[in-house]
């Protein structure tokens, strides 16, 4: 029997356990009266002719600056972001034309967040901020724009893995092994940022991909993090298959542990098979 | 303490909040809302400088802090200080232009420096105004052209003044601000010698060393007569110690180890290879991530930098301070022994060695008789290679010796692969060919409509090949059947990859496809402005492949869609072969390019000046490749610096194949190389 009809006999690969599912939270915390954060989660399926494709778009923005600033920041960006996503990438694909280049539309509509808010900010005499760490999935992989310390990780065979960076000075120190990671964690300076989308004109965004060969992905602000250690945040992510428990049990955690900021967290469960 | 901080001053039972490292810099990003500085208006001359802000960071606005009033044009402080001009505002300070009266007949202008406490803690008031009297002491004591001198220090109207030398000149930040590009490597060079010799001075200074802690361009002066003198010795920062909002970071000129509380000697030599590095690359530290200099040495950022001064600069930022400079007087012995070689003849020798060996790197060449324009394939010690005589040779690997040839009925510019006893391989008389590998005897035969350019490849148990009659076929290894064609909108000239059970391939139709391995099925494709005639590489679940547009193509290859795409001067026609995470192609503009894999951000470019349509292979740390000019080129794969070149008799558009040290390779002017790797 020609090999090609042996092929295609064969079964398909393994039937996918879940479909892609996803939870997000936002809480102000205990101790701060407003919530600086913002947080967006999009799913859409894009048409191919080898089949739908998974699109998702999550983006956690964590504020900063005095008053309204902070708020103002981090929605801005969220919206700028999204909008621009949406405009460059999945508008021309259901028109029927190539979309820009994925990482360029990303790094751009980071600049464009960062221009709007500085301008803003310098129409209303503040000096705001917000961090950005966004996710476009796209299929089997992922493409991140990350500016600031809120974070993204994975959650796989190998464990809660980070995978961005923090800008922070605190977060280079450690990288250097100048401080160890218990000294930055308590380190009174951690939460100061080298940069930030929307208060400095040049802004170098980490524009980084990966294959999903993960089962989680989780974004959260500093107010996560901050109040869990990897382990804490991996027991809970085990703890359930729904993705909004996951989130709602995580932000319960950092708020018993003092809930001193913001607290955001999106989750993201993927179709691959459970470890 | 100070910017001037004493070793050993902890001993001597200094207060708690001084140990605290302050470290001073300039209003970046901060998330606790601290008092806002205003930059100081620069005039042309700006004596001294105070609390200098990073050029891009936003002018922000007063944050509602009311500021202490300046002293007016004229004012009289001590009945003997005219107030003449404001120099410069900043958080902590004033500084005016004044002039000394009690010099009746000349005119003596100096810099008065005004100090702004605004602690509301009246006891911390009294400890920093204790210090900066040590301070001002110990400024007083010191004695070198390089460093200001102090005439005089007191209180009036509540506030502290400290009158200064007054410098003409510009600073070094203004300088360069001014400069269209990177400071001259002779200027800087001058610069270093003699900010070593003052740092040198500090550092030796009796009973204990003197450590500047903020070196940076903005606070050296260069005078008219191109002296360098270090201002703002920073006596004001012991009043924004542990002023609340003062953040650590963004500074970019300072060790690691001050953000520990260290300051040491060894840390001015670091600040110093910042300030160097700055100038001579226009790169600001403070806009880039911190401690990243080792990521961008000088060189890759302004060519022009001599590798020798590289070298010095890079080991004054040595991240651990055991590994720097031992002192700066060792740091100035070696800028002066490169100061007295011949900086143009050093920046030639920084630009790319033109090593041109002929003689001994050929091992042998064999005559077709015609051009060849395919790629040779090694397999078993035998090259195979098409020529445009219609004739596939097998020769011998090692000495080069004639084996058989198979005639077709046309030219073959398509390049063979094996399978067990069997090589692949198409010609332009429209069909695929099945030879037994070590006689050269036919084994069967697929026609299409067209000529065949596309070089058949191994994919999944099949034999994928693209046609000029528009098809790309799938073919049963052992009897040449087709299992499946799929048919694209132009010829298919590019050669196919394979990966995740998917076929990627491009056709002059401008569209990069994405097939199903086993059905042919279309996936997804891509459109690119034109024909897609460089074959796909697949690495780490991206598709890299160059079009005719001009541009390189990074593609999901799950989605299709672009994750980069680079834009080069011309056609694409070269196909992408990707290394340790970096991309490798030329272009018809003539350059083979180096770029991340992950971003497609260039990593070098090498000049060839003619149009390069060769596939680059790498082996080892060095990347091959043919060009226009007839030149077989072997460049270092880091850095993209020319290792050799041989000339052969013609444009060499076709691709190496780099077998145990040897480079196999065919020309235009109808002969096989074998060379030396």
């Amino acid at each position: 029997m020609p090999f090609w009809k042996r092929r295609r006999s064969e079964k398909a690969p393994t039937p996918r356990r879940r479909g892609i599912s996803f939870g997000l939270a936002s809480d102000v915390g205990r101790v701060r009266t407003t919530n600086q954060d913002q947080v967006l989660a999009s799913l859409t399926f894009l048409p191919t002719p080898g089949g739908p494709i998974p699109l998702g778009l999550f983006i956690v923005a964590d504020g900063m600056g005095g008053h309204a600033g902070g708020a103002t920041a981090s929605m801005r960006a969220v919206e700028v972001v999204a909008a621009h996503i949406f405009q460059e990438l999945l508008l021309p694909v259901l028109h029927g034309y190539p979309p820009e280049a994925i990482q360029d539309a990303l790094r751009e509509a980071v600049y464009e967040a960062n221009r709007r808010i500085l301008n803003e900010a310098r129409e209303e005499g503040n000096d705001m901020g917000t961090t950005l760490t966004g996710v476009l999935l796209l299929g089997e992989r992922c493409y991140v724009a990350h500016v600031g310390d809120s974070r993204l990780y994975t959650h796989g065979p190998e464990g809660l893995r980070c995978r961005t960076r923090d800008h922070s000075m605190v977060a280079r120190l450690l990288e250097m092994g100048q401080i160890s990671a218990e000294e930055a964690r308590h380190h009174p300076k951690r939460n100061y940022l080298y940069q930030s989308v929307g208060q400095q004109e040049a802004l170098e965004v980490e524009i980084s991909s990966f294959p999903l060969d993960c089962s989680h992905l989780l974004l959260c602000s500093d107010g996560l993090w901050g109040s869990l250690t990897d382990e804490e945040m991996a027991s809970v992510l085990q703890s359930t298959d729904d993705p909004q428990e996951v989130c709602e049990r995580l932000v319960e955690r950092a708020n018993e542990a003092g809930g001193e900021d913001n607290i955001s967290v999106i989750v993201v469960a993927l179709p691959v098979a459970q470890v | 303490m100070a910017l001037i901080k004493k070793i050993g001053m902890r001993r001597e039972g200094v207060p708690e909040e001084e140990k605290v490292p302050e470290q001073p810099a300039p209003p970046a990003t901060r998330r606790v809302q601290g008092p806002a500085e205003a930059r100081p208006a620069a005039p042309a001359t700006r004596p001294v400088q105070v609390e200098p802000a990073a050029p891009s960071t936003p002018s922000a606005p007063p944050s509602g802090e009311a500021r202490l009033p300046t002293l007016p044009i004229g004012a009289l402080l001590q009945g003997r200080y005219q107030i003449e001009a404001i120099l410069g505002i900043g958080g902590m300070s004033v500084v005016y232009k004044g002039r000394d009266l009690r010099f009746k007949n000349v005119y003596r202008p100096c810099a008065i420096k005004e100090m702004i406490d605004r602690s509301p803690d009246s006891q911390t008031r009294t400890i920093t105004l204790k210090n900066f009297e040590r301070e001002a002491a110990l400024l007083a004591t010191l004695n070198h052209p390089a460093i200001p001198k102090i005439y005089d220090y007191f209180v009036e109207g509540g506030r502290i003044y400290l009158v200064l030398e007054f410098i003409e000149g510009q600073n070094l930040e203004d300088i360069l601000e001014a400069s269209p590009g990177p400071l001259e490597e002779e200027q800087v060079v001058g610069w270093a010698i003699q900010i070593c010799d003052v740092l040198s001075y500090l550092h030796n200074h009796k009973p204990e060393p003197i450590v500047f802690r903020d070196m940076k361009p903005s606070n050296v002066m260069i005078t008219p007569d191109n002296r360098v003198v270090l201002i703002d010795f920073g006596i004001a920062r012991i009043f924004e110690a542990d002023q609340k909002g003062t953040m650590i970071g963004t500074e970019g000129y300072s060790p690691p180890e001050q953000y520990r509380g260290v300051a040491e000697p060894r840390g001015d030599i670091y600040a110093l290879g910042a300030t160097l590095h700055h100038l001579l690359t226009k790169s600001d530290p403070r806009l880039e991530t911190p401690f990243t200099f080792h990521e961008r040495p000088p060189s890759t950022l302004n060519p022009k930098v001599s590798p020798q001064l590289e070298a010095i600069i890079m080991k004054a930022l040595e991240y651990d301070a055991r590994q720097r400079w031992s002192s700066a007087a060792e740091m100035r012995a070696a800028l002066l022994d490169l100061a007295h070689l011949d900086v143009a003849v050093l920046q030639k020798e920084a630009g790319r060695p033109r090593l041109q060996e002929t003689g001994e790197r050929l091992l042998w060449s064999f005559n077709c008789e015609e051009e060849v324009r395919a790629s040779p394939l090694v397999y078993n010690g035998v090259v195979y290679i098409g020529a445009y005589d219609n004739n596939l040779y097998a020769v011998d690997a090692e000495s080069g010796k004639f084996l058989w040839k198979f005639p077709t009925q046309r030219g073959i510019c398509s390049s063979a692969s094996a399978w067990e006893r069997l090589i692949f391989f198409g010609s332009e008389d429209g069909n695929v060919y099945a030879l037994n590998a070590q006689s050269g005897q036919l084994q069967w035969t697929f026609r299409t409509a067209g000529p065949v350019r596309s070089s058949p490849r191994l994919l999944d148990g099949a034999l994928c090949v693209g046609s000029d009659d528009q098809n790309v076929y799938a073919l049963d290894l052992r009897r040449g059947e087709a299992f499946w064609n799929y048919r694209t909108w132009g010829p298919v000239r590019s050669s196919a990859a394979a990966f995740g059970g998917n076929v990627y391939i491009g056709s002059d139709d401008g569209h990069i496809y994405a097939l199903d391995v086993r059905r042919g099925e279309l996936q997804w494709k891509t459109r690119t402005g034109q024909a897609v005639v460089s074959s796909p590489a697949v690495f780490e679940g991206m598709v890299y492949v160059g079009s005719w547009d001009g541009h390189i193509y990074c593609l999901d290859a799950r989605s299709g869609w672009p994750a980069w795409k680079y834009r080069t001067g011309n056609r694409v026609t070269s196909s992408p072969a990707i290394r340790g995470g970096r991309v490798y192609v030329g272009s018809s503009d003539g350059n083979l390019y180096c770029l991340d894999a992950r971003n497609g951000r260039l990593i070098w470019k090498f000049e060839a000046g003619t149009f390069i349509t060769s596939s680059p292979q790498v082996a080892g740390d060095r990347v091959y490749f043919g060009a226009g000019n007839g030149r077989i080129y072997c460049l270092m794969a880091d850095s993209g610096k020319e290792v050799w070149s041989f000339q052969t008799g013609g444009p060499v558009p076709g691709s190496p194949a780099v077998v145990e040290g040897v480079v196999y390779i065919g020309s235009t002017d109808h002969r096989l190389y074998a060379l030396q790797a």
